[in-house]
């Protein structure tokens, strides 16, 4: 069975429809890469996979291992095993970003039966994953993401997928604010989650994440539709030509 | 203000028939046609038939409260019904500080609440520190008022000393279940260059009103540094007023409110900045629930000569349901030219964006909007600049979440 089932989506934002049909099939460990031009709905589809309000699924289905996705709260749906590292991730001042992940975690482990960890746990577990990332320590006291940088706030989501070890990771653009060296550190830490029994949507404008992270497919989203499916050379493809060929014919 | 004083006043009567007739002086509260209680009305204060509360040795408290912290350090001065009971006061308050019961003492508040306390009001308490190193002080004012609706009014004066340095924790609280009236009358006197910090704590019953007016002073070089919470109480009001009273004073005046139920809570203060080069900071947050009301009240007052005065307030509040209601009125009056002044305000609801992003990670919408809360709270909290004093006030925040369900209330 498909990790993640995508059938005939579709969905609109304030009356106007973004997704027309979207059918996509994700095996687990597999490596999926979504690219597309500005608001052609990568993110919008992203958002109604975790669940946002203000979407309106119009019709279709959203499948995880099966169950109905699209009739579960977003936090069953992160605690079912789907992960959204947000192109721009939310500032939430007075909650230190420990606490967050502190009740992050223990929410996933009670829903798998397992016990909580206590805080000399925790506090081992977010230093080896911090040290992983390049991120200092200290940075878990700040309130979550606020008055991070571009790259740090997109180095946290990371760290935030790594300790929650999803089942589906979705990653809007998690490459867009990192340095070099970064993308090289981040992707590296995506690589090393890479296991058989879960799957990556990777949502990108440049080719030059998926040579860390290196795709089995490659969609092109266009017009609110997948335009194109094809293996990573299709990347390469797309950096070379642009998207122009797929606008004119999916218009 | 001695009685002598008070002769010409509506209350004057009352302080005639104290210990006589049973609530002579509730018709001439304050009422909504005067603009500082417009949006607090004493309706139910004046429709309850009080009693004057016992004098407080023939009250049976023996412990504390629940919920009212020990801190280790700190002298403790109990009151019972608003006079101080040394029995379950600490003995010893270290060198430098002298507690004194004396003859109810001038308050230099005209507010109609003060001068009923100046009528009402049995032995004040003085708190005079002097010197270094001092111990701070936990003042723990406990409202019991047996089987019948009781009022006191608790009169404190602290002085502090040139260059000395205090902090005093104020716990107001109650004995459960009791219909009580505290209407507590505080006189602050700061000489140059000393500093106070006070850190305030209104957890009263839900049936108990309190109605507290403070007056600060702060000469030349002086420093206030102040938390006001309030977690509570059918009605509440804290009154604060600073007076700057020589250049180079400063006062940071901060506070939070969490309320529920049919809970009242107002904050009004006064920055009065006469004299030049003096600084006052202000930042309030609040939650409200269920159909509590809120009001935030500041007024920053700069007269012309106060050149260079440096005033910010800030107020900002949280609707956790739809019934409650928050006013918010700052009023700026200012005279001088050269001055720095900013205040803001903002109400809304929690974050959409931030419940969704907590929520994404798994974090049950109960749990979710709970972090908020606590994190929107934690933010005035965090002004404390005493770590233990911080910690304790986040955590009677975190009880007071804990207490409820704030998920049950759906925007
Ligand atoms: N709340 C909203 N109200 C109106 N239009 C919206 C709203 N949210 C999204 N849209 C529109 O939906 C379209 C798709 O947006 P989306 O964010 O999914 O694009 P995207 O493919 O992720 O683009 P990008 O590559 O720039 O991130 C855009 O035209 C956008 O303006
Ligand atoms: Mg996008």
């Amino acid at each position: 069975m498909a990790l993640l089932e995508i059938k005939n989506l579709h969905a609109s934002v304030a009356g106007k429809e973004i997704l027309k049909g979207i059918t996509l099939s994700v095996e687990p460990g597999a490596v999926h890469a979504i690219m597309g031009p500005n608001g052609t709905g990568k993110s919008t589809l992203s958002n109604v996979i975790a669940g946002r309000e203000g979407y309106d699924v119009t019709q279709g289905e959203v499948l995880l291992d099966g169950k109905n996705v699209l009739a579960m709260s977003p936090d069953e749906r992160a605690r079912a095993g789907i992960f959204l590292a947000f192109q721009y991730p939310v500032e939430i001042p007075g909650v230190t970003t420990s606490a967050f992940l502190k009740t992050a975690l223990n929410a996933k482990r009670r829903a798998e039966g397992k016990t909580e960890v206590d805080a000399m746990e925790f506090l081992k577990l977010v230093k080896a994953k911090t040290a992983a990332l390049g991120m200092p320590y200290d940075m878990i006291k700040r309130a979550l993401n606020v008055g991070f940088s571009g790259g740090e706030k997109k180095r946290a989501e990371v760290l935030q997928m790594t300790l929650l070890e999803p089942r589906l990771a979705i990653l809007d653009e998690t490459d867009s604010g990192l340095d070099i060296d970064a993308l090289k550190v981040v992707s590296d830490g995506v690589n090393a989650l890479r296991a058989p029994d879960r799957a990556f949507l990777v949502i990108t404008h440049y080719q030059r994440l998926l040579d860390y992270i290196v795709p089995d497919h490659v969609h092109v989203l266009a017009h609110g539709r997948i335009a194109a499916s094809g293996g990573k050379d299709l990347a390469l493809e797309l950096e070379a030509e642009g998207y122009a060929k797929y606008l004119d014919t999916a218009a | 203000m001695k009685p002598s004083e008070i002769i010409d006043h509506p209350f004057a009567g009352a302080y005639a028939k104290r210990l006589g007739v049973k609530t002579p002086w509730q018709g001439h509260l304050p009422g909504p046609k005067m603009e500082a209680w417009r949006f607090t009305p004493l309706r139910t204060l004046a429709n309850t038939p009080f009693v004057p509360a016992s004098a407080s040795a023939e009250v049976d408290v023996t412990e504390l409260p629940r919920g009212v912290p020990l801190i280790a350090g700190a002298a403790r001065l109990v009151l019972v019904n608003g006079a101080y009971r040394e029995d379950l006061s600490d003995a010893d308050f270290g060198p430098g500080v002298t507690i004194s019961t004396a003859e109810a003492f001038a308050s230099s508040s005209r507010s109609p609440l003060a001068l009923l306390n100046a009528a009402y009001a049995s032995a004040g308490v003085s708190i005079d520190a002097a010197g270094p190193g001092l111990r701070p002080i936990h003042l723990v004012s406990i409202g019991a008022a047996g089987a019948e609706p009781a009022a006191f009014h608790p009169r404190l004066r602290i002085t502090v000393a040139p260059g000395a340095s205090l902090t005093i924790i104020e716990s107001h609280v109650g004995l459960p279940g009791q219909t009580y009236f505290s209407n507590p009358v505080t006189e602050i006197a700061l000489a140059e260059n000393a500093n106070l910090r006070r850190y305030v704590s209104v957890a009263e019953d839900s049936e108990a009103f309190h109605l507290a007016t403070a007056t600060i002073s702060i000469a030349a070089g002086g420093s206030l540094e102040a938390f006001h919470l309030g977690l509570g109480g059918a009605l509440v009001r804290q009154d604060i007023t600073v007076r700057f009273a020589g250049r180079g004073a400063a006062a940071r005046l901060n506070g939070a409110y969490a309320l529920s139920g049919r809970s009242h809570h107002d904050f009004t203060t006064v920055m009065d900045h006469n004299v030049p080069d003096c600084r006052s900071s202000q930042v309030f947050k609040g939650v409200a629930d269920g159909d509590s009301h809120g009001v935030f009240q500041g007024r920053i007052h700069v007269a012309r000569d106060a050149q260079k005065t440096d005033a910010r307030q800030l107020h900002k509040a949280l609707f956790l349901s739809r019934g409650p209601e928050i006013d918010c009125k700052p009023e700026l009056e200012i005279y001088a030219d050269d001055v720095q002044c900013a205040h803001g305000a903002a109400t809304g609801e929690i974050d959409h964006d931030q419940l969704f992003y907590l929520m994404s990670r798994g974090i049950d919408p109960a749990t979710a909007r709970s972090l908020l809360v606590e994190g929107f709270l934690t933010e005035a909290v965090d002004e404390i600049s005493v770590p233990e004093v911080q910690a304790l006030f986040r955590d009677a925040i975190g009880a007071w979440l804990k207490s409820r369900d704030i998920a049950r209330a759906r925007p």
